[in-house]
């Protein structure tokens, strides 16, 4: 067997290594690349900056914690904005997990102490909204009746002071949603943006990408953060470098690690094609 | 009489009104039987929520036979019903208790034990990713190389290292994105909704029986 045929045959134990290699050293020690601010993390920061003072705007979490590494910086850097300004925000979630990411979200920004809002009155946490796409629907029918009760209080919902004039999803000015696949924008779509027109924006994990793209074309997405060098671009936007800046290293490395072994693989597949190797 | 509850007819029957019931308010205002369709979506809630139950005995039943039978790495079995039953205790929604999503034993659970756990299963991926690539990314032929191509076009587009290096991976990325990948997206949705009311045609008539006693045709 040549060289070329033996580095075709790689035993993918180094591949794995190399790719460990590529995306620990960077997080051990950050290279500190620039990173070039795109039109997706532009789109998304100037849809929330546009957005009125005392509008209300629901979150919700449709992803549970093993996407947490890609959307979790995102979705602090999404609560940092909100709550920087004179939102109502309501939160839910279409994932059973997502109330726990929620709690870790609540842990690291602290609302009251840090941007002085009032639980209940500022903003409200309903839990998870059970039976994905039903569900969804039955949330924009009747928010009170769907969620009876808070998730941190466990109060009734039509109790909270916030709550008085936001009973359906025609109530809603903007849906924010941060998923991973579905339940997802297509059912937000078919439950919320068609039958009341409430926009939604999002963003999502790489991979769901290619699928939520004609909505953004169609216009019934708003905007699109695509993962994680993008949620990365949308902190520096905030002026707010956190997780997903320190992310961007090992993304660029392992990116690069990926298109040298294509270009490696290649060389060695187009230099044994006519030798009958593999 | 227990004859009569056994016929197809009456789930099928079921099916079709409660499809029926959902699909006509969509269409048409009229008021009660909106208000039926509100009511019918908060009964299957309910029925989604008492299924978490079912979800929970079933596993439990499941690793319980597993370690009863000395089957291949049991022990796993004792492993997801001790953290199991442990989750399900702390997590009780007694307050009162000091049980509940604040419980300090829940939280420690969650953020050393299930966070990780779940990080780790996601991140995982990437190493998968890397030698999927190595191995598959072949210019073998045109249809090949063009994948090929747009593949690396759109991993340097991600890679801030590449757009500093060079801008216009931006541009050719947002332009693979925009023309080539939106149009095949868009059939692909297009084609699966037509799929989708197929198959609810074929239900509302009786003829999809799938979900049914495990299925069969008519």
């Amino acid at each position: 067997m040549s060289i070329m045929e033996k580095i075709q045959n790689i035993d993918r134990r180094w591949i794995y290594l190399l790719a460990w290699v590529a995306v620990l050293s960077p997080l051990l020690n950050p290279l500190g690349l620039p990173v070039t601010i795109g039109r997706d993390s532009t789109r998304y920061y100037n849809y929330i900056t546009d957005v009125p003072d005392g509008s209300t705007i629901m979150v919700t979490f449709d992803y549970g914690i093993s996407a947490m590494p890609e959307l979790y910086p995102l979705t602090i850097a999404t609560f940092h904005q909100l709550w920087s300004r004179d939102f109502k925000v309501v939160v839910i979630a279409t994932w059973n997990q997502g109330p726990m990411v929620m709690d870790v979200v609540l842990g690291e920004l602290n609302p009251a102490v840090r941007y002085g809002k009032v639980y209940g009155e500022d903003w409200i946490e309903l839990g998870w909204v059970p039976q994905s796409e039903t569900g969804m629907a039955a949330l924009g029918t009747d928010i009170w009746g769907t969620k009876p009760v808070d998730y941190i209080e466990n109060r009734q919902t039509s109790s909270f002071p916030i709550m008085q004039n936001i009973k359906t999803a025609e109530d809603i000015d903007l849906l924010i949603s941060f998923e991973t696949g579905t339940p997802g924008l297509p059912e937000w779509v078919r439950q919320w943006n068609v039958p009341y027109g409430t926009p939604i924006i999002m963003g999502c994990i790489g991979v769901m990408v290619p699928e939520v793209a004609p909505y953004l074309q169609t216009g019934q997405l708003g905007a699109l953060i695509p993962g994680l060098t993008a949620s990365a671009e949308y902190e520096l936007l905030l002026k707010r470098p956190a997780l997903a800046i320190a992310g961007v290293d090992a993304i660029s490395m392992s990116h690069l690690l990926i298109i040298v072994l294509v270009i490696i693989g290649n060389i060695a597949y187009f230099m044994t094609r006519g030798k009958g190797g593999s | 009489m227990s004859d009569v509850f056994r016929r197809i007819e009456i789930p099928i029957a079921i099916t079709i009104v409660c499809t029926l019931l959902q699909i006509i308010p969509f269409y048409v205002n009229i008021q009660p039987l909106a208000s039926t369709a509100d009511t019918f979506r908060s009964w299957m809630i309910l029925v989604a929520t008492c299924a978490t139950f079912v979800g929970a005995i079933s596993l439990t039943l499941y690793n319980v036979k597993a370690i009863q039978r000395r089957s291949e790495d049991w022990y796993y079995s004792i492993l997801v019903i001790v953290f199991m039953l442990a989750i399900l205790l702390f997590g009780l929604p007694i307050p009162e208790a000091g049980l509940g999503d604040q419980n300090p034993q829940f939280s420690f659970l969650f953020v050393n034990i299930l966070t990780p756990l779940g990080s780790t299963m996601y991140s995982i991926i990437a190493f998968f990713i890397t030698s999927a690539a190595y191995r598959t990314f072949r210019a073998r032929n045109i249809e090949a190389a063009i994948v090929l191509v747009s593949g690396i076009l759109m991993i340097c587009k991600n890679a801030p290292v590449m757009t500093t290096f060079w801008g216009p991976f931006v541009d050719i990325g947002d332009w693979i994105f925009d023309v080539p990948n939106m149009a095949t997206m868009r059939a692909v949705i297009i084609g699966t909704a037509l799929g989708a009311i197929a198959l609810a045609v074929r239900t509302l008539m009786g003829m999809e029986r799938g979900y049914l006693r495990g299925g069969g045709e008519e």
